[in-house]
Formats: structure tokens, C-alpha cells, sequence
């Protein structure tokens, strides 16, 4: 079942001629405007001069996961003297961000959302988030629940990094931008064990029986085992499948496991009711605990990336303006600093080694290449099995 | 208007039913024969056919007939337990607490204004592994040195027995501050022990709220999912966990519906042979 | 062969260890009571207490010192006077039109022979018997079914409660209703009122006491209901949906707050009617 969007690939020549096209189409409006003295100063409103510059609503309704964002805090621990970025965007747009932490879960976001997106009907956003590990980002896009991105307004969409740009869910990134990366590895906690550096040690040490978690996304925990089976995750068959979920079946039953968690895992980890577990990178970070550590397997580990999409409803140029805000090298950089988490916008390192050196050395929100080398991606037919999908919720009991 | 009704006397239950009868009928019936139409349906999300799949009854039922035994197991339990706590608590608080028993009542009704969430998530602060009541139980050997009290089916029934125990006690205690204060001064009399007058006269006058309380205790603990998912590991997953896990996470429709309505019909046959044990009598009334 | 003094002091302590044995008898039950009442208050006191905690980091879970501030600023974390709002709101719009609705039919059901009243009380009894679980879950069929009709979001939380409380509002009106006296009405009626008025002037004051217990009974059930809501709710969030929905990252304190204020409301109107049924009943 080849997807025929895997060939559609872009050429330099085309996107760069893209690229060039976009912004003209700018850049025009904005000079007739300024012949004409249209636009007011710090305009809510564009005027709608001319060139047809689309008028941008005053408000920006966006969905995003917890923690996910700088705010005063993290930006203070950081040694960031700015304000937030999302008040930089309102200082710079006059556009007001009504900024919700309301998607938990990949699945439980779509449960909430299908009935209307699938109406084309809105559900009062202008942007929210999905992961691209979890079957639901390809679904939304497949089966055209959320709008196109209005490209001319995203001319810093050239800074996207090359490993994003053309992702098998959205080829021609005509509807989802990277918010953020992370990566899957281990954590341990020291009060409660010794180091723990691989899946095998998480999932049959005996010392470790009863504290040990995994994700219940299919993705990330079937991934990290099917690396450290020597299998590749991106191109997953049925032997490897099994093979890696036999060893969950295994480290179930034997209560090797306590629990399958989604973000909750942080908790318990940290106050010793698991002593070691799968773990997010940016979680451990945020956390800055001295008695957590995060590894990233010597077999490899699973990257996966957050994208934003607008649904129905959703305002597209007041959408595209703010993505195109945030894919600004400053404002990326000053977002992984203060959410602890892989930015995919070009620039940012040297970026956030300005804002701060110290700060710009982790290697958890700038990861080496070495690392990078080791991360791979899910493969999406995989996610998208549904009898893996009813085989994974029986190995969690459900 | 009053002559309208007087003169329609027939109509008068009619009219005041309507509205209400209207919505249960709608909201409440009507969900129910969708649901059933969802259970006979088949295919992937988004597209589900309805195709006569009463496979998907066979298929739940011998997929997943552990979790909805260990749901019946956990409630059973459960509700034995809330017994077994409750009556004495609300025994001495319908006959030795006087004045001062509306408190008390307020106290068992009390953690209910607690979110429920809230309050369970409490629990894996009390009894967590690195916490005061594991640690002491390690010291005087009750656990093992690596013993636990979390993430086991012990957690599961005790946070089950917990929320669901006012369910228990106030039925009971209704009961027994019904009962005509005459025939426990004729007991008294009669019986030799105020044991024998407890077992002889307290405790069958008290059946009818015993009877309420099991029920209302049992049929919500059996669909329960929030104290397995929080308080244990995927060994201890409930129906309901797997009822909630297919309509939110599998989005698997059909067989969420056709799992709904096994678990409601286990329930009736649990209380018809309830019902044939203690006497149909004592349910309605 | 004993004397009489001698069979005194037997029997005098004899009666010492019969009456100490009546001593722990008559006292087991009540430290057993004060126990209980202990078990059951535990994870309030925790919930209460941490709510005055101030957290180093993001998990509150570790005692690290006193704070007020949580209280004062209850409103810092994102979403929850929205949700709280949001709960109140049902609650209290969901409660009134339930009570209407079953204060109406459980006076159909005591005061009228009429065919199909078997049928209504089953009808009411099975919404009590359903899985929350199932409950929600059929909703949310017909309403993803009429996605015309509904929208995802307060009315249909408002739907799913008013349908779930008016079970509990007929049971515990018909209690009441059961043991009124119609006496009353039939004297109003006699001295020359119509229906209607002897039901404004005679019943509705004598079974308003039913009926309150069962509004507060029902906006109880609704503040704190979650599975049935977090099925029906699309985007919308009440405070416990809002409180899963955090508790999958770091329950903050402000958590907390909220839920012990609630309590303590419900708690101050429970004590405030204790108090006064106390010196009602010394009077």
C-alpha cells in the first residue's frame, strides 16, 4: 500500500521559486498600503488595500499540550529577561492569544473533536496540536478536517529544517507546521535504583519489578523496543511487531510493569513509585531535578514531532500569521529554551546561544548530531494497523 | 384552569409525567436504541455499516469476559466491604449518637463534596511507596521490605470501597431510624442478649436499606474504571476500562456498544438472582 | 466454706470485671464509629492541608512549607475559574429544571392510579442502574448521530445531567410524598380553594423540604460528575474534567483549593442545617 504522496518531493528550484513568489505577494499589499496610508499603527486590522491583504481577526484561539510554551518561570530559570512569546506576538501584531492547555492525549483530543471536524464545523480554535507518532495527525490531514496553511503568509516557513520538510503525513506541508520535537529514552530515578541504560534492563531486571512504566502510545514504547530488537521502526512487518510486543506481553504478566501512562509518568517518577521509566525528553528537562536522569539508548530511540493544524472555523490568515511569528530563529529559540523541547526552525542554536550560552549547551533541546543520528521515526502504516491497534490495548488490559 | 383539570382528572398523571417521561425518553432511551443499532454495526472508524454483526457480542464477550469477572469479583468484594464497615458506623449513629447524629451523617456524606477525582487522586499521596503508611507497614512487617500498597488489586477495591461507601451507609441508616423505637424495647424484653435482640429484630428490620445499599453500591462499582486506571496496573483493568478505552481510544464503536450492553445485561442477571435470593419484596418498595 | 463478707467482695468484683467488660462493649462501637469517621475523613484533611502548600516544583506531593498564596491566587492556573464556572453553571441550571421535572412526575406516580405507572417506575429506576460509563457513552452516540441538532459543549452536559439527576429527584420526593397527609389538601379544598392554589399554598410548602433535599442532592451529583460529562463534552470543561485532564501532567495546588472550597461550602450549609435540626430537637 504505497501512499502515492510519498513521491511527491519538492525539487530546490521549485520551493525556492515558491518561496520567491510568496513573498512578493507580500510584500505588495504592504507598499499600496503604505502609499495609500491605509493600515492604522499597531493595527488590530489590516486594511484591506489593493492587493487583497487579508484582514486578520483580533483574537488567536490555540490548543496546544501542557508545559509547552516559555512562560515568566521558565524563561526566569532560564536567565531570559523577555517577555513571554506569546506577548511579544501581541505586542507585535495586537492580536490577543487565547492560549489553552487542553489536549492531553492524542486520542482523547480526537474522540473530543471528530464529531464536528468531521461536519466541517469548528470547534472555536484557530490552531490546535497533534503528534505525528499517534495515527491521528495522518487522519486529519487525510481525510481534510483541517485547512490549508495560507503559505504567503509564512515566509519564515523557509526556515523549517530540511528533516521536516517533507514528512510522509503532509508532504507538501500544506497543512501542519512543527511546533516541537522530542525524543523517547529512559529515565531513572536514583533514590530508587542504579543507572537503568536499556529497554532489556527496563523490562526484565527483576530489582526493577512493579516500578517500572512504559507509554501507552504504541508509537514511542513499541518503537524503543523494536530498536533494541534490532528491527526498524519505520518500516515495521509482522514479525518485528510481534516480536516487540511479546516482550511487553512478557514484562506485563510477569508485573514488570506498573502502568502504561501518557504524560503522567512524571510524577510517580519523581517521587520514587517508579523507579525507572520510558521518559520524554523535554519532560526531564523541565522537571530539573538533580535525581532524575535521561538517557537515549545505545540502540536508538523515537523522535516524533508535534505539528499545528487549523481546523474548520479557525481564522487561516490570523493562524498563518502567528506560525509564521513563531518560526522566527529569536522567537524559536526563546520557545525551546522555555518549554525544553527540539525546535525545527533553522537557526536556533546559535540563536539560543545568544539569548544564553549556558543554557544553549543542553543537549536534550539542542541535540548532537550523534544523537540525532541514533532517533528514528514510527512508521505510520503501523499506526494506522487496526489489528495492532486492538492488540495494543489488549496488552495494556483494555 | 383548575376546572380544565378537574373536569380531566384522567389526564392529570399524563400531563405531570409528560415532561419528564419526554426526557428520559429522548435522552435516555432513544441513546440506548442507538447504541444497540452501533452494536450490530461493523467496520474501521469512520466508516461503520450496520450489517447484523451480532459477532461482535460473541467476539467482546470472549475477548474480554476476564476483565468483566474481575469487575463483578471487585464489586462484589467491594460492596461486602462497604457493608461490613458501614452498618456499624450508622447503627451507632441511628442508637447511640442523639442529638449529634446529623453530624455524623454529614461526615459519611462528606467526602462526596470532594471531587471524586480529587480524592482518589489523594489516596496515591497517602499510600504511595515512599510514603508514611507503606513505610510503617514495611516496619512492623505487614509488607514485605519491597512490598507496596499502589498499583494492586488491594488499591483498586479500597478506593472502590471508599467512594462508593456513602452509597452503603445511608440507605442503611434509613432504614434503622425507621424502625418503631417499641419493637427494640420489645426485643430487649424478649431476648436474653441485646445480641440476640440485634440479630433477632435490628438486623432483619433493617434488610430493606441492607438490600438498597448492596445495589446501589454494586451496579455503579461493577462499570467503575477510574479506581483501576489510578490505583492499578494493567493486571487489574476493569470492564469499564475497556468500555471507555474503546470509545475513546480504539475508537472501536461497535464493540464499546455490544461491551456496554453485555455489562448491563450481567448486571440484571446478577440481580434477578439477587432479587430471587432475598425476595422480590424487599427491591421495590 | 465462705463467709458472707468474703462472698461480698467476690461478687463485688465480680460485678468490676462484668462491668468493665460492659465498659468496652458500650464504648468499642463508639471508637469503632470515631474510626471510621477517621478512615473516611483522611483524604479531605490531605486534600485540605496540601492545598496550603507551597511546592518547590511542579508536583505537590512533599510537604515543603505554608503558604496562603494559593488561596489568594487561586485563579494562577490556566482554565480553572473557566471550568469551575462551568460546573456551577450546569449544576445549578441542570438541578432546577430536574427537581421541576421530578417533583412532577413522582407526584403523578404516589397520587395516581394510572396505567403504565408500573412501566414509569421502571423507567426511572434504570437510569440508577446503568453504568455511568454506558450512560454517557449512548449519549454520545445520539448526539454525534445529530450533530445538527447538538453541539458538543454545555447543553448537552446540561442534557446529560438533567436526565441522570431525575431519578434521584423522584425517589427521594416520592419518600416524602408517601407519608403526606391529604387530609390538608382536602380541608384547603373544602374551605373553597381550587387546585391549583391549594397546591401553591398547601402542598408545595409541605413537600418543599423533599424537594430541596433532592435539588441538593442533584446539584451534588452534578458538580461532581465526571464520566458521564467528560463523554458529552466536547471541548467544554467542567472542574473535574479539568482536573483529569491536569492530573495527567502536575495536579497543581490551586486544585486543591478549589475542591476544598467546595467542600467547605457544602460543609458549612450541612453544619449550618445540623445546628439548627440540633436546637429544633432541644426544643
Amino acid at each position: 500500500m504505497t501512499d502515492p504522496r510519498f513521491n511527491d518531493v519538492l525539487t530546490r528550484r521549485q520551493l525556492l521559486r515558491r518561496v520567491a513568489v510568496g513573498g512578493t505577494v507580500l510584500t505588495m499589499p504592504a507598499l499600496l498600503a503604505a502609499c495609500g496610508g491605509g493600515s492604522e499603527a499597531g493595527g488590530t486590522t489590516a486594511a484591506a488595500t489593493g492587493g487583497g491583504k487579508p484582514q486578520l481577526k483580533d483574537v488567536l484561539n490555540f490548543s496546544n499540550w501542557e508545559l509547552y510554551i516559555d512562560t515568566p518561570d521558565t524563561l526566569k530559570a532560564a536567565g531570559i529577561n523577555k517577555p513571554t512569546t506569546l506577548q511579544q506576538f501581541t505586542d507585535k501584531t495586537g492580536i490577543k492569544v487565547n492560549y489553552y492547555e487542553d489536549v492531553n492525549s492524542n486520542p482523547e483530543y480526537f474522540a473530543k473533536v471528530q464529531g464536528p471536524l468531521s461536519q466541517g464545523k469548528g470547534i472555536d480554535r484557530d490552531i490546535f496540536v497533534s503528534t505525528d507518532n499517534d495515527r491521528f495527525l495522518g487522519q486529519y490531514i487525510d481525510n481534510k478536517w483541517v485547512q490549508k496553511l495560507d503559505k504567503s503568509l509564512i515566509p519564515n516557513m523557509k526556515n523549517l529544517i530540511d528533516a521536516q520538510a517533507h514528512p510522509p503525513f503532509d508532504s507538501n506541508r500544506d497543512y501542519s507546521l512543527p511546533w516541537f520535537s522530542g525524543m523517547d529514552g529512559i529515565a531513572w530515578n536514583e533514590d530508587a535504583t542504579g543507572p537503568v541504560s536499556s529497554v532489556k534492563q527496563l523490562l526484565e531486571d527483576p530489582e526493577l519489578k512493579g516500578r517500572v512504566g512504559v507509554w501507552n502510545s504504541m508509537g514511542d514504547t513499541l518503537g524503543l523496543i523494536m530498536l533494541e530488537n534490532g528491527d526498524d521502526p519505520a518500516k515495521v512487518t509482522d514479525e518485528s511487531f510481534d516480536r516487540a510486543l511479546a516482550r511487553v506481553q512478557q514484562a506485563v504478566d510477569s508485573g514488570q510493569i506498573r502502568a502504561f501512562y501518557g504524560n503522567n509518568y512524571a510524577q510517580p517518577l519523581s517521587k520514587g513509585d517508579l523507579a525507572a521509566s520510558m521518559a520524554w525528553s523535554g519532560d526531564i528537562f523541565n522537571l530539573q531535578s538533580p535525581k532524575l536522569t535521561w538517557i537515549l539508548p545505545e540502540t536508538g530511540g523515537i523522535i516524533w514531532t508535534d505539528n499545528m493544524v487549523i481546523p474548520p472555523g479557525g481564522d487561516v490568515p490570523t493562524a498563518s500569521t502567528y506560525m509564521n511569528f513563531v518560526y522566527d530563529p529569536t522567537i524559536a529559540a526563546q520557545l525551546a529554551l522555555g518549554a525544553g523541547y527540539i525546535s525545527s526552525v533553522k537557526g536556533v542554536p546559535e540563536e539560543a546561544a545568544k539569548l544564553n550560552p549556558k543554557a544553549a549547551e543542553n543537549t536534550l533541546v539542542f541535540p548532537t548530531d550523534d544523537m540525532l543520528s541514533k532517533v528514528h521515526q514510527n512508521d505510520p502504516a503501523m499506526l494506522n494497523n487496526p489489528d495492532y491497534i486492538k492488540r495494543w490495548e489488549s496488552v495494556q488490559g483494555h | 384552569m383548575g376546572s380544565f383539570l378537574h373536569r380531566h382528572r384522567g389526564l392529570t398523571p399524563y400531563l405531570l409525567l409528560a415532561p419528564g417521561v419526554l426526557w428520559l425518553g429522548i435522552f435516555f432511551l432513544i441513546p440506548l436504541g442507538f447504541l444497540a443499532y452501533e452494536a450490530l454495526q461493523s467496520g474501521i472508524f469512520p466508516d461503520f455499516k450496520f450489517t447484523w454483526e451480532f459477532s461482535n457480542f460473541s467476539d467482546s464477550l470472549s475477548g474480554y469476559h476476564e476483565q468483566l469477572v474481575r469487575s463483578f469479583f471487585y464489586a462484589g468484594i467491594a460492596t461486602v466491604a462497604c457493608l461490613v464497615l458501614a452498618y456499624p458506623l450508622v447503627y451507632w449513629i441511628a442508637f447511640r449518637a442523639g442529638p449529634w447524629r446529623n453530624l455524623f451523617l454529614l461526615f459519611i456524606v462528606a467526602p462526596f463534596f470532594v471531587t471524586y477525582l480529587v480524592r482518589t487522586l489523594a489516596w496515591l499521596n497517602i499510600l504511595a511507596d515512599q510514603g508514611p503508611v507503606v513505610g510503617f507497614l514495611r516496619d512492623i512487617h505487614v509488607l514485605a521490605p519491597d512490598g507496596r500498597l499502589l498499583a494492586t488489586t488491594f488499591a483498586v477495591v479500597s478506593g472502590i470501597t471508599y467512594n462508593f461507601f456513602p452509597f452503603m451507609a445511608l440507605p442503611i441508616y434509613v432504614s434503622l431510624e425507621q424502625i418503631d423505637p417499641r419493637l427494640l424495647e420489645a426485643a430487649k424484653d424478649l431476648y436474653s442478649s441485646s445480641t440476640q435482640a440485634f440479630l433477632r429484630v435490628t438486623l432483619p428490620l433493617s434488610a430493606p436499606g441492607i438490600v438498597a445499599g448492596t445495589l446501589l453500591t454494586f451496579i455503579p462499582a461493577a462499570g467503575d474504571f477510574i479506581n483501576a486506571a489510578l490505583l492499578g496496573t494493567p493486571n487489574q483493568a476493569m470492564i469499564g476500562n475497556v468500555i471507555q478505552s474503546k470509545f475513546l481510544e480504539s475508537l472501536d464503536y461497535p464493540s464499546a456498544a455490544a461491551l456496554s450492553f453485555i455489562l448491563m445485561g450481567a448486571i440484571l442477571v446478577a440481580l434477578l438472582v439477587y432479587a430471587r435470593i432475598v425476595g422480590t419484596e424487599k427491591l421495590t418498595g | 466454706m465462705t463467709t458472707a463478707a468474703e462472698t461480698v467482695a467476690l461478687r463485688a468484683r465480680a460485678g468490676l470485671g462484668a462491668r468493665a467488660w460492659r465498659f468496652v462493649k458500650r464504648h468499642t462501637l463508639t471508637v469503632y464509629a470515631f474510626l471510621v469517621v477517621a478512615y473516611l475523613m483522611l483524604p479531605i484533611a490531605v486534600v485540605i492541608l496540601f492545598s496550603f502548600n507551597a511546592p518547590k516544583g511542579r508536583f505537590n506531593y512533599i510537604w515543603e512549607g505554608f503558604t496562603f498564596k494559593n488561596w489568594i491566587h487561586w485563579n494562577a492556573v490556566l482554565g480553572i475559574s473557566g471550568a469551575l464556572e462551568t460546573s456551577i453553571e450546569v449544576a445549578l441550571v441542570s438541578t432546577l429544571v430536574a427537581t421541576a421535572l421530578g417533583t412532577l412526575m413522582a407526584m403523578a406516580i404516589v397520587r395516581h392510579q394510572f396505567t403504565g405507572r408500573g412501566g414509569t417506575n421502571l423507567l426511572v429506576f434504570l437510569p440508577m442502574s446503568t453504568p455511568e460509563i454506558v450512560l454517557g457513552a449512548s449519549l454520545l452516540t445520539l448526539f454525534l448521530n445529530a450533530t445538527a441538532l447538538f453541539q458538543l459543549g454545555f447543553w448537552t452536559i446540561f442534557i446529560a445531567h438533567v436526565m441522570f439527576i431525575i431519578s434521584f429527584v423522584v425517589v427521594t420526593v416520592k419518600a416524602r410524598l408517601i407519608g403526606f397527609d391529604r387530609h390538608l389538601e382536602e380541608a384547603a379544598m373544602d374551605l373553597g380553594a381550587n387546585e391549583l392554589t391549594t397546591f401553591r399554598k398547601v402542598t408545595l410548602p409541605l413537600i418543599a423540604p423533599a424537594m430541596l433535599a433532592a435539588a441538593l442532592l442533584g446539584f451534588a451529583l452534578s458538580i461532581d460528575d465526571f464520566v458521564i460529562t467528560y463523554l458529552n463534552a466536547g471541548a467544554t470543561q467542567t472542574f473535574p474534567i479539568f482536573v483529569w485532564g491536569i492530573a495527567r501532567v502536575a495536579v497543581p495546588p490551586q486544585v486543591n483549593v478549589v475542591a476544598s472550597a467546595i467542600f467547605l461550602v457544602a460543609i458549612a450549609i450541612g453544619l449550618g442545617n445540623v445546628f439548627s435540626q440540633y436546637r429544633a430537637a432541644k426544643r
